[in-house]
């Protein structure tokens, strides 16, 4: 721990800690481009330097690039150091455009706060400005090279970060040039951080073009509520619009990065047509009639039928109050515990993962840290993309990464790929849980675990199910032993489904509320923030349990199916909307601010003119209230969030430390359950000859949420269907060729692809919402299926 | 000495008083009488335009976080050749202070003050003022400043196209 004195303020630093940063911990202001704490150092841009007056390195030095060691005394205010950044800048800012007022990143320009910063404020050099022609980067990225200060920023986050290859820089001399090579959108899925990382505005963010100044955003820190990763994001909102998100900076989670899931997914919350008024069977009514009258039906059900005549429905996207308090009511009915999850396998899926203890959860730090990371059954880039960025920095740090998978798992980096049937994915971990030998193809992950000093295994709860994650936890706890740490980690299917499982221990799944539906014995569902319609793979048993029901009641801020069907429309408010707590997959609280009121965005009430030239006292569209704040009203409860969390720290002691948690924080994981994890039995499986149809999530077009955000529909797939090459040989399949799938009833005719990275055997569609593609679920076990040509390309 | 202080004081008002009386006023009849203020008299603002006769304002919104009582509000859009507008602008004279900081922040010559004063209004909404009521066809105090001819994005200009620039690179090319 080296102290040193800067400014004649003495700092003690952990060892590596560069000058830089040591000046960052004292509060010192220091101009910088190339530093990044994500990206480290590379001393190109010359900004940082500083004065040496007393130590192992004396004279003017790049603070960026010098390790801080003890006995250093150095000055950042020295007259030298003061003119030299002065310079610096003046060069840097030569060829600038001084385009600052139509420049979206005026405001948080890291460029105007150093060129301010060192003091340079008149252009001397009365030369030409070189300038350069821009590129479409496609539908996320706004290109304007001629901002350029040729910090190298983009390319070390591009290529070297996110693992992109086809961004960089071309051109030589003083023709240095940051894009493509031609034009044509950025193929990475994070191709979204540039806009944070850019110190300048070449690279700005399209969608929100100049919608707003950074200054007059309504910001505050956030959860990412777009997959179970829950990484830290902050939503910009003004004028009543969600009109950006941007990454936050949770080191155990994010770090400074986000998807572009997460970045563009943001505008289900403008949606135009998301419920904004309480509705009786399409009436409008007041919010206190509303309730009532939700009690009073509620009640008289109970009254005429039995307490088991209601059901509750939650989910893995509301918050964990809003759930908690489902319980409560359900309590003070007396009916049964809610049902958490509309498809049951996901939710006994999470609920495994819920038994995981904590010291044997990884998050992504741990990822980050990891030599050997194997993948089972998990796709990263479609279940939560931002592992699929943990595990990169793995790679790049010199780890290993093994994927046991049917499909073909891509990751920006290089990855070892063992193509496994579903059903070899359960014996492998099963295997491995047990210690048994396991089959000679799969010797090279034998060999790799034995090496391994911090390996994690990494399940996707959609393929495994309930039984396989059980087998997986129970291979982390076989293989963790004292001289190395094995850690798991489970990828869950929303951002809540660690917390909503959490809360339904033991209790009812949808299985057996979709059974109880059926039999005509429910008479009432309440569903909060859940939309079975969509989530449900038995649709046709669900219709037919709706039918039978008296009175259907939906919380929900989606214009989702379910709640087009609702007696009783209760309009909640989206996460950026109001304050919670969500739980991600590794069993870790984190807090959400509200950003904004909700209200009908000005956007759309006013058509893109003036706002309106008449005074209300109302806003439109303002109704919407959080979902927690309604049931706490129906509870008889204070309306107060500190008190729920008080409260649901009471009740379960696994979430003792609720009550403490800010929004500010990265978070704080869960206490581990205190019974020891269930063992899984060893498993046999019958070899299918049939095709086996498998559905699965992908990046873009899976996920509920984003599913209504327009800035992400140029970059959705369209419906395709995914065969072994082999598979096709013996079908006479090409790639490109229309063929028919027949599954059990269903018969759909899809553009063919081909891949020989793949499990043999299998079909692979991609569970693409609001295409024909919807009914087919990821979380099911694989059913066969039949596969026939229909046309040629 | 205090009583004559006192005498003088009681009286020199009265004789200042008796002088005046015979002199012109210096006051006019308002509102029947005006006086035409001098023509860079700074009171309500204007939004003007650049030598095409195009609106100058970008909509970049650094009046509306000059502003001191806050009556400055816009939505910046794009217009289809890339150029940086209003989409709509709008400013409430009724909590204006006229004092300029909008003028000086303005960073296009758009915002300018002008000598027009009279605002006075029993309809209070009828001091919110939009893009069109404060749009004038000239170019005001500095008739010829064009921000897009100084500030290179290839907007007014094709790229590379202004004075003080040197046209588009070749990326491509190998030589020095």
């Amino acid at each position: 721990m080296p102290t040193l004195i800067i400014d004649n303020q003495s700092v003690t630093v952990p060892e590596g800690t560069n000058v830089l940063e040591a000046a960052q911990q004292l509060g010192i202001v220091v101009p910088h481009f190339c530093y990044h704490e994500a990206l480290g150092a590379v001393g190109a841009c010359r900004l940082c330097a500083m004065l040496f007056i007393d130590g192992p390195v004396k004279g003017m030095q790049m603070s960026c690039m010098v390790e801080a060691k003890d006995g250093m005394v150095v000055s950042t205010e020295a007259p030298e150091a003061v003119a030299y950044r002065g310079q610096v800048i003046e060069w840097l800012m030569l060829n600038h455009p001084h385009d600052c007022p139509v420049c979206d990143e005026g405001g948080e320009c890291q460029l105007q706060d150093m060129t301010v910063a060192s003091g340079h404020s008149v252009r001397r050099y009365t030369g030409k400005k070189r300038t350069y022609l821009n590129q479409d980067l496609g539908p996320f990225i706004h290109h304007e090279m001629n901002r350029c200060i040729q910090c190298y920023r983009c390319v070390r986050t591009y290529q070297d970060y996110c693992g992109g290859t086809d961004y960089g820089v071309l051109g030589s001399n003083q023709r240095l040039y940051f894009g493509r090579f031609q034009d044509g959108p950025l193929e990475s899925p994070f191709a979204g951080n540039l806009i944070d990382l850019c110190p300048t505005g070449v690279l700005t963010n399209k969608p929100y073009r100049f919608t707003s100044r950074f200054w007059d955003l309504q910001e505050a820190p956030s959860v990412c509520p777009h997959c179970s990763l829950g990484c830290a994001t902050i939503p910009g909102a003004r004028f009543r619009e969600l009109q950006r998100v941007r990454s936050g900076n949770n080191p155990e989670i994010n770090g400074c990065f986000i998807c572009d899931r997460g970045r563009f997914g943001y505008d289900y919350v403008n949606h135009s047509d998301r419920p904004r008024t309480p509705l009786l069977h399409g009436e409008e009514i007041p919010w206190n009639e509303a309730l009532e009258t939700l009690l009073q039906r509620l009640t008289k059900l109970i009254e005429c039928h039995g307490s088991d005549s209601i059901a509750l429905l939650g989910s893995g996207r509301a918050s964990l109050e809003a759930n908690y308090l489902l319980q409560r009511l359900s309590e003070q009915l007396g009916s049964a515990a809610p049902v958490y999850g509309s498809h049951a396998g996901r939710d006994r899926a999470a609920r495994a993962a819920t038994t995981l203890p904590t010291e044997l959860s990884a998050s992504l730090a741990d990822v980050r840290n990891s030599d050997l990371i194997l993948l089972t059954g998990a796709d990263p880039l479609a279940e939560g993309p931002m592992l699929a960025l943990a595990i990169r920095q793995a790679v790049r740090n010199g780890g290993r990464v093994m994927i046991c998978d049917p499909r073909p798992v891509e990751l920006p980096c290089s990855t070892e790929y063992l193509a496994c049937q579903p059903q070899e994915l359960l014996q492998l971990l099963s295997a491995l849980s047990l210690g048994e030998t396991l089959p000679t193809k799969l010797q090279p992950l034998v060999e790799a675990l034995q090496l391994a000093q911090r390996p994690v295994l990494i399940g996707g709860g959609d393929l495994l199910g309930a039984e396989g994650t059980t087998a997986l936890l129970a291979a982390a706890q076989k293989l963790n032993s004292e001289d190395r740490s094995c850690l798991a980690m489970v990828l869950l299917p929303e951002a809540n489904s660690f917390g909503a499982a959490l809360l339904a221990a033991d209790g009812p799944d949808f299985e057996q509320l979709l059974a109880d539906m059926a039999s005509g014995r429910i008479k009432a569902l309440v569903c909060l923030e859940a939309d079975p319609l969509t989530d449900c793979p038995d649709r046709q048993q669900l219709l037919q349990g709706l039918e039978q029901l008296d009175f259907l009641a939906v919380f929900d801020h989606l214009p989702s199916l379910i709640a087009a069907k609702a007696d009783l429309l209760l309009p909640t408010t989206a996460l950026a909307e109001g304050a919670g707590t969500l739980i991600n997959n590794e069993g870790r609280m984190q807090a959400f601010a509200p950003v904004f009121s909700p209200g009908q965005p000005l956007r759309i009430t006013s058509q893109g003119n003036h706002p309106p030239r008449s005074f209300s006292t109302t806003t439109p569209g303002a109704l919407p209230c959080q979902a927690w704040a309604l049931l706490a009203k129906l509870c008889d409860l204070p309306v107060d969030l500190a008190k729920i969390r008080r409260e649901l720290a009471t009740q379960e002691p696994r979430l003792a430390g609720l009550p403490d948690l800010l929004a500010e924080g990265s978070g704080q994981r869960i206490q581990s359950a205190d019974k020891p994890l269930s063992q899984p039995h060893a498993l046999i499986t019958e070899q299918v000859d049939a095709l086996q149809l498998l559905a699965c999530e992908t990046l873009y077009g899976s996920e509920v949420l984003s599913a209504h955000s327009s800035p992400l529909d140029p970059v959705r797939p369209q419906p395709y269907l995914l065969l072994h090459e082999l598979d096709a040989d013996r079908l006479g399949i090409a790639a490109g060729d229309l063929v028919r799938l027949s599954a059990g009833e269903i018969q759909l005719t899809l553009p063919a692809q081909l891949s020989d990275r793949m499990a043999a055997g299998v079909v692979i569609v991609p569970h693409l919402r609001r295409t024909e593609l919807e009914s087919f679920y990821p979380g099911q076990p694989s059913q066969p299926c039949r596969v026939e040509k229909v046309s040629a390309l | 000495m205090n009583l004559w202080r006192d005498i003088k004081g009681t009286f020199q008002p009265f004789w200042v008083t008796l002088r005046y009386l015979f002199k012109r006023p210096v006051t006019i009849s308002y509102p029947e009488q005006k006086r035409t203020p001098p023509p860079r008299y700074r009171a309500r603002m204007i939004l003007t335009r650049d030598p095409e006769g195009e609106e100058r304002c970008v909509a970049c919104h650094l009046c509306s976080a000059a502003c001191p009582v806050d009556c400055i509000s816009m939505q910046a859009a794009e217009r289809e050749d890339g150029r940086r507008q209003a989409a709509w602008f709008r400013i409430n004279f009724a909590r204006c202070i006229y004092c300029g900081l909008c003028a000086e922040a303005c960073p296009t010559m758009a915002i300018q003050m002008s000598p027009e004063y009279e605002l006075g209004n029993r309809d209070p909404l009828k001091l919110v003022w939009e893009k069109e009521d404060l749009l004038v066809d000239h170019g005001g105090k500095d008739p010829n400043y064009h921000f897009y001819r100084h500030s290179g994005i290839g907007v007014a200009a094709p790229r590379g196209g202004n004075d003080d620039e040197l046209p588009p690179v070749n990326i491509k090319t190998n030589l020095p």
